[in-house]
């Protein structure tokens, strides 16, 4: 439909004249956090790159970097792993590893058995880089996957077991965004399973578990599919539908649901919300900003208890930051969540999510976690220029990849 | 008396694609030529050295750059009429033109190159009790901002090019024009190029207009206003839309010591949404002056343009930002010289010319991902071109209007450039 009915009438020029040409705006509207501080044990610096994800594993924790830093006219691309040693107060870099025609590793994790560790690679062409943990502060290269179908980048890439396979779920960049699924059974030579154009306008993350595969697709919300634990005949090679569910823009005016990232909480305290609640991060790009200066987007809290029919139920919203990736700590209830120029923030998510006063309720009827009293501490948040892009809890301490300044270990949060 | 019966040709009504003298133009009389048309073509030799490019690196480049052929026709007595341009930039400029702080189609600091198939419009025109309509369809210009660069004084594009025009788009637009006013609105699809030989996504047609105003006062000057609705231009669907504002001021005379100048002020709105996630804008003034042998032509642009993520090719950026946000917003103030010389042997017009140019380049945002200073390596950065203009046939005078929406042209036959200024 022509987008007539929704546009500024055609004064507008001539209102606009009198503007300057000059009108941005780094002001975030980030107001400083007052409760309860995730404290800071240590940090390392890192500033010849723009910091990525962070995946640690015993006492190493792995990083990834992000885009083109410049200095005096050398510009250094998103290229390298780092390793970290995280045993100490402060992480300690003892090495890296450079990965060739690469301008960004977006993403990184190790398997679960802790034997390989998974790099994406962008932009073009875009693969994923698989490396031998046998001695984990000294990764060795199996292989690179790169194929027509990894062009133009693969922005995510999930590593995860599906009934004793181990796989690789991509998530390819537009203009043609699709999921790839790749079988890691002989990481020397992954096989493709899958591949699927998908999302509005593209598919950015997905989350595995119990044969469930969830797919955040942006404008096209959430997805759940079965892949082999749904009961529906699915299976990596098939994936089967279940639901989906669209939630809401951090803002009414903002449009659709920019779904970033998923996780599907268990709560070993059990009960009837024990396996109830899928996260949903949503990114949204920042209001007169960019990346490192400004971000938008909430938590969304989706009830699954109907598969088939998954409902947006709760949200959590910071004014003038916006969520990125999340880990939680399932034992204790507790989702950290990476919220870029807000730092990190801790979350209590255990209990009914869905149930609240009328004092505790947006206007849609969703419960909002602040005024549920949810919010447990931030981090960082007031520790100067941040911009968190992830976070991981690795049963003691939050590890979290600052993509201006370096790593930082922070202190768990309180119940 | 019925609308066809009052249905008379003026030349208002197909400026743009008839070889009718000026003055029969500027009058209005009925044209008494049942067919007319005529075809140019030209390109441009340039050398170019830009210092620093990128990385503390000076660059030194040859081109080949804006060949094409440009046809029109008229037949029925003007009631129809046609214009179509190739342009050849996909063959002789795939890797860019450098050009500091140019933007677009996944290029950076490097201008991109046009589709093969630029602009291909059939018109229909006439009037009615003294008001001039025109219905135009094709691939070509939208109702929005002000000419094509390729038609004004200097071979360097400016920053705001993607802020000031909307080309290559599947487009039907409507005009009328009733003395010295014109109204125009269009519908297009919203999808950018995606390479010289990709035709635009004719699924998406009619998701994106546009509307322009545009008053010829008797001073010689010209006045628009023009607005514009794009819908996610980047991306196949779901990407950032954009609401955009142009106005300007433009003058073209026959004789005098200025012969043309032009004052304009544009303005884009990213949006997610109605949310407008970052305002792009630009003020522009440039102007060209007989001082006989040659044309001087002075231009200041001040301008923002967004940053993308580069690629490993550092002019080339991904296509639309990552996750739809870019990593930064730059200022460009740039000063523009030119200096040019006409001359004609034959059919054969040679214009050989001289540009030299110096930009300042400053981040808007703190942090960004992109700091001018840092990536280039210095704080400002200049370009000196060389190179000579060829074109055999009747110059074109203006690019980007169809058909009643055609202002009158003053000098048809105008010495210095392409372009006529």
């Amino acid at each position: 439909m022509p987008s007539f009915v929704r546009q500024t009438p055609f004064i507008a020029p001539l209102l606009a004249l009198s503007l300057s040409a000059c009108s941005s705006d780094s002001s975030t509207g980030l107001k400083p956090f007052t409760g309860t501080p995730l404290s800071v044990v240590g940090q390392a610096e890192m500033t010849a790159r723009y910091m990525a994800e962070v995946w640690t594993q015993g006492n190493v924790a792995y990083t990834s970097t992000w885009g083109t830093r410049s200095s005096g006219g050398v510009s250094v691309p998103g290229n390298a792993v780092h390793i970290w040693k995280i045993d100490g107060a402060s992480p300690v870099l003892t090495d890296s590893l450079i990965i060739e025609n690469a301008t960004t590793l977006g993403d990184i994790q190790v398997s679960d058995d802790g034997k390989l560790l998974v790099v994406a690679t962008e932009r073009a062409n875009g693969s994923i880089v698989i490396y031998s943990l046998t001695n984990p502060l000294k990764p060795t290269r199996l292989a690179r996957y790169e194929t027509p179908n990894t062009t133009n980048g693969v922005h995510t890439a999930e590593v995860a077991r599906v009934n004793g396979t181990l796989y690789a779920f991509l998530s390819i960049d537009t203009p043609s965004a699709r999921l790839v699924i790749v079988d890691l059974s002989d990481p020397a030579n992954p096989k493709e399973v899958f591949m699927r154009i998908m999302g509005a306008p593209f598919i950015h993350d997905v989350y595995v578990r119990d044969g469930l595969l969830f797919t955040a697709l942006w404008n096209d919300g959430a997805t759940i599919w079965d892949i082999g634990g749904g009961g529906k005949g699915g299976t990596p090679a098939n994936p089967v539908q279940i639901g989906n569910v669209r939630t809401a823009a951090w803002a009414a005016s903002a449009g659709g649901s920019e779904a970033h990232n998923i996780w599907w909480f268990h709560d070993p305290a059990g009960g009837a919300n024990a396996k109830r609640f899928m996260f949903v991060g949503e990114e949204a790009p920042g209001v007169g900003g960019g990346t490192l200066s400004s971000s938008n987007g909430d938590i969304h809290v989706v009830d699954i208890s109907n598969m088939a029919a998954p409902k947006e139920v709760a949200f959590y919203h910071v004014d003038g930051a916006g969520t990125h990736n999340f880990s939680v700590d399932e034992q204790r209830g507790i989702l950290y969540a990476a919220y870029y120029n807000g730092g990190v923030r801790a979350l209590d998510i255990r209990g009914d999510l869905s149930s609240c006063t009328a004092d505790q309720k947006a206007s849609d009827g969703r419960c909002d976690l602040k005024k549920m009293g949810r919010e447990l501490g931030a981090g960082l948040q007031n520790n100067g220029n941040v911009y968190i892009w992830g976070v991981h809890f690795d049963g003691s301490y939050v590890y979290a990849s600052d993509m201006l300044r370096g790593l930082w270990k922070l202190a768990a949060a309180d119940r | 008396m019925t609308f066809g019966a009052r249905l008379r040709v003026t030349a208002v009504g197909i400026g743009l694609l008839t070889t009718l003298p000026a003055a029969a133009q500027m009058s209005g009389h009925d044209s008494t030529a049942r067919a007319s048309g005529g075809v140019r073509i030209q390109a441009v030799g340039l050398v170019s050295r830009v210092d620093p490019a990128v990385a503390n690196r000076t660059l030194t480049e040859a081109y080949l750059t804006q060949p094409v052929i440009m046809a029109h026709g008229t037949a029925l007595g003007g009631h129809v009429a046609g214009v179509l341009t190739l342009d050849f930039e996909g063959l002789t400029l795939e890797r860019g033109q450098l050009t500091p702080g140019a933007y677009g189609e996944g290029y950076a600091d490097r201008r991109h190159p046009h589709t093969y198939l630029h602009e291909a419009v059939a018109v229909l025109a006439g009037a009615f009790r003294g008001t001039g309509v025109s219905l135009a369809g094709g691939k070509g210009f939208v109702t929005f901002g002000t000419d094509d660069p390729m038609m004004r004084p200097f071979v360097a594009y400016p920053v705001n090019h993607h802020l000031a025009q909307i080309l290559e788009r599947y487009v039907i637009a409507g005009a009328v024009r009733r003395g010295p006013v014109s109204l125009e609105a269009s519908l297009f699809n919203g999808d950018e190029p995606l390479s010289p030989g990709a035709p635009p996504d004719a699924s998406r047609f009619g998701d994106s207009w546009a509307a322009r105003a545009t008053l010829d006062s008797h001073l010689g000057v010209e006045l628009q206003g023009s607005y514009a609705f794009v819908t996610s231009p980047e991306l196949v669907s779901g990407g950032l839309d954009q609401r955009k504002w142009s106005a300007a001021a433009r003058v073209d005379r026959s004789s005098g010591p200025i012969r043309y100048a032009l004052v304009e002020w544009a303005m884009t709105d990213a949006l997610v949404g109605d949310v407008t996630t970052n305002r792009f804008s630009s003020v522009l003034a440039e102007a060209s002056a007989d001082a006989k042998p040659v044309t001087l032509s002075l231009r200041y642009e001040n301008t923002t343009r967004p940053e993308e993520q580069r690629l490993l090719d550092t002019f080339r950026t991904s296509r639309s930002p990552t996750d739809l946000s870019i990593i930064g917003i730059t200022r460009w103030q740039t000063v523009t010289g030119a200096l040019s010389l006409s001359r004609t042997f034959g059919k054969l017009d040679v214009a050989p010319f001289a540009e030299v140019a110096y930009a300042r380049p400053t981040e808007e945002l703190t942090p960004s991902a992109f700091e001018p200073r840092e990536f280039y390596g210095a704080s400002s950065l200049w370009m000196l071109s060389g190179g000579v203009r060829l074109g055999v046939g009747a110059r074109h005078q203006r690019m980007g209007r169809y058909g009643a929406a055609m202002p009158n042209v003053a000098s048809s036959t105008m010495p210095g450039s392409h372009a006529g200024h």
